[in-house]
């Protein structure tokens, strides 16, 4: 494929994959009016107007097999638009089928593996259902929701390497402020042919000082604007759940209803790819394990259909993503029972705390193990992936009405707050969130049990690790020389490492390693620091991981003469 | 079209005056404003040649972005042993792979005419730690000799596509994206002491 028809294709790709995603939006909304008897009409227009762009576009790419799909689907609306929905059957899980097929083949445009077979058989499909029209509902009876969830999980692994609209006036702008800085370039070229030539003035040190000033501003506009780019409405991963939820619900034989507020608060679309997999757990969860059969929720008072929220909202600089539910809320005596075999003194710890736990490995309560829940992955792996995205999980139950997790997330990830720490001469990035706490200590902190270093912190001991020997640096110096420990926490593991200076927490900017650090685990990216200094950042995950696996070296007696020679 | 056959009717009257290398230009412009290539040019590459221990490669001049000075390298925990680490080149941050440990030779001491070599490879971009870096060297494929593998490491001699006289010295050249491949696919790093 040539240069010109790929870049073509990715544009059909870019443009076609919201409208077919609308689409779907759209056919949901009209099942649910026509499961209520309703004729929705009013969707079905949208409908039809969106396949109709679909087939136009791909007809104009020579994408034959989208084009007939879309002409089949536009079909099946024009049939359902004519009888009343008493005789309507199978045509919405046709459309949904269809619309599926749709997002599949417009995926897969680029690497021309359009199948043309699966195109064919549908539009058969299509054209028998609508020759014979009750028999449809029959052939498109089974549909397992898991089916669908891949396929949104594979469209959430295509966006990562996904490409961003800008709009027209977004560049104008853009250039504009690159202009501005690069007069104020100019400006400090004149000052500092002027300092070179021996005619610096005095004055010259205030005008310098506004071009500085000028120059900074106009730097941090363009990056904020440059990070909006990177940002999108975090309601196109909550439409995708409009499926998966209706799909949940059907296999349940039970109601259930999906709410979306702030749908169009923007975050990170790097965000957005990583959080589908966690929000698949927790919805999946509300749905395994906090709605009640209809039985039961009749007898509790509420009412027969259930209903799961899915909100965002910006707070305090961040995103605040929530996943409700309004079922029996968190099984507190399972936990308390579990958090007993586990080893917690389940009385000590609070009502909050206590629900805590199912963040945990291995806290699962489902009693059975079912096609929703009780596999062995748990919340912990969500928990993980929440902090690894530079953001922290919380979840508050009340018993009988509901069960929410909250999600505070960063909305980008490319700016992160970071503590830079020093051994052995280099210098390391550690993310400020997953730092409990930094101290001074010293020889009399330290113990090894059994090639174990603990390090006493707050009543208690962590494992700890000397950075020095973690990290390959070239030091001589042993643990219990370095005078500060850095305590972390990832999931639900602590570690502290053992570290020669420490520097307050600064704003840093990711930036992704190649490929060739790929078997770097203990290495999440670099940043940039003054003097173009690079410097790594620690995956805190790993690291955690790895103090509870290092043995300490044999320690010597203590020297008295030792000294602390790597101190600042 | 007209104009464009009456502007190389006048190049020709004037390609022994004063301007001719000027005009020369000119012409190898309008024709590559054409889409033709230059007869003489057609069959000559250009090759960057350097030094990794005793060894003279060169690699062709498209695939070298820039050559600059080794400056403060950052090391990465775990790095396959022939990373030295990263460099920050104008924000962008580059691996530095040492060609001397690529090719099964001991790490490069860097000394004052270590240089970095940057390159393009399937849109990535390396820093290519080599001993020093000797000049641009012209090549028509009859200068061209096959690849002579021996005498060269295992690794060196399936990256070599040829090699050419240079002087007394034999230049080997090098795909770059074959080292590179080579390297990507790497061994996994010694794994750390573990429990």
């Amino acid at each position: 494929m040539d240069a010109l028809f790929s870049s073509l294709v990715k544009d059909f790709v870019d443009e076609s994959k919201p409208i077919a995603e609308e689409v779907a939006g759209r056919i949901l909304d009209l099942e649910r009016a026509w499961a209520a008897g309703a004729d929705g009409r009013a969707f079905l227009r949208p409908i039809r107007s969106g396949l109709h762009t679909l087939k136009g576009n791909s007809a104009m790419m020579g994408l034959h097999p989208i084009e007939r799909v879309a002409h089949a689907l536009e079909d099946v609306c024009a049939r359902a638009g004519e009888i009343p929905p008493s005789e309507l059957a199978g045509e919405a899980q046709i459309l949904l089928d269809g619309c599926d097929l749709l997002l599949g083949l417009i995926q897969s445009a680029p690497t021309c593996e359009a199948d043309e077979g699966r195109a064919a058989a549908f539009v058969e499909r299509v054209t028998a259902a609508l020759k014979a029209q009750r028999s449809a509902a029959a052939a498109s009876a089974a549909h397992p929701a898991a089916a669908h969830a891949s396929a949104a999980a594979a469209a959430a692994a295509e966006e990562a390497g996904g490409s961003a609209r800008i709009e027209d006036r977004e560049v104008d702008e853009l250039l504009e402020l690159n202009g501005e800085t690069i007069v104020g370039q100019t400006e400090l070229v004149r000052l500092h042919a002027r300092l070179a030539r021996g005619q610096f003035e005095s004055s010259d040190v205030v005008l310098m000082d506004q071009v500085l000033t000028e120059i900074g501003r106009t730097t941090r506009q363009m990056r904020h604007r440059l990070l909006r780019v990177r940002l999108a409405p975090i309601g196109t991963l909550f439409r995708r759940f409009g499926r998966y939820v209706r799909d949940l619900a059907r296999d349940r034989g039970q109601p259930i209803e999906l709410a979306i507020e702030g749908g169009e608060t923007a975050i990170d679309r790097a965000i957005i790819v990583r959080l589908y997999e966690p929000l698949v757990h927790i919805v999946r969860n509300a749905v395994a394990h906090g709605i009640e059969p209809r039985d039961a929720r009749v007898a509790a008072g509420k009412p027969a259909q259930a209903c799961i929220r899915l909100g965002a909202r910006l707070h305090e600089g961040r995103v605040r993503v929530s996943v409700a539910d309004d079922g029996r809320g968190l099984d507190m005596q399972a936990i308390a029972a579990k958090a007993e075999a586990q080893g917690f003194d389940s009385a000590a710890l609070g009502e909050r705390d206590m629900q805590r736990l199912i963040f945990q490995a291995g806290f699962s309560t489902a009693a059975s193990v079912t096609n929703l829940a009780g596999r062995g992955v748990g919340l912990d792996v969500v928990a993980s992936v929440v902090q690894s995205l530079g953001g922290s999980i919380d979840v508050y139950s009340t018993s009988g009405q509901g069960t929410v997790f909250t999600l505070d997330l960063p909305v980008t990830v490319s700016l992160q707050k970071a503590l830079i720490f020093g051994v052995d001469s280099e210098t390391f990035a550690v993310p400020a969130g997953f730092i409990l706490d930094t101290m001074q200590s010293g020889e009399k902190d330290m113990q090894v049990v059994n090639r174990v270093l603990l390090v006493s912190w707050r009543d208690d001991f962590v494992r700890a690790a000397d950075a020095g020997r973690l990290l390959g640096c070239q030091g001589l110096a042993q643990a219990w020389t370095r005078p500060y420990a850095v305590v972390l926490q990832a999931g639900n593991k602590r570690g502290a490492l053992l570290v020669d200076w420490l520097s307050g927490v600064q704003e840093i900017v990711v930036k992704p390693l190649d490929d060739l650090f790929a078997h770097c685990r203990m290495v999440a990216g670099a940043t940039v620091l003054g003097q173009g200094r690079v410097v790594p950042i620690l995956d805190c995950l790993e690291v955690v991981r790895r103090t509870h696996h290092t043995l300490a070296p044999e320690r010597p007696a203590p020297l008295a003469a030792e000294e602390n020679f790597h101190v600042l | 079209m007209s104009s464009e056959s009456a502007l190389t009717d006048d190049l020709a009257q004037r390609r022994s005056g004063k301007h001719a290398a000027f005009l020369a230009f000119a012409e190898a412009l309008l024709r590559a404003s054409r889409g033709e290539q230059d007869p003489a040019a057609a069959d000559q590459r250009q090759f960057v040649t350097f030094v990794v221990r005793d060894l003279e490669l060169g690699i062709p001049v498209m695939q070298c972005r820039e050559v600059i000075r080794v400056s403060a390298l950052t090391r990465i925990p775990e790095a396959p042993a022939h990373v030295r680490g990263v460099v920050n080149l104008r924000g962008r941050i580059l691996p530095v792979v040492d060609m001397r440990r690529c090719l099964g030779f001991e790490a490069l001491q860097p000394t004052s005419r270590t240089r970095l070599v940057v390159v393009e490879a399937a849109g990535r971009f390396f820093a290519l730690l080599v001993d020093r870096v000797l000049h641009i060297l012209k090549l028509g494929s009859a200068d061209i000799a096959p690849a002579a593998p021996d005498g060269l490491s295992p690794l060196a001699g399936s990256a070599c596509t040829g090699r050419a006289a240079a002087g007394d010295a034999t230049v080997h050249l090098i795909d770059v994206e074959r080292v590179l491949a080579t390297v990507a696919r790497g061994k996994k790093p010694l794994e750390s002491e573990k429990a």
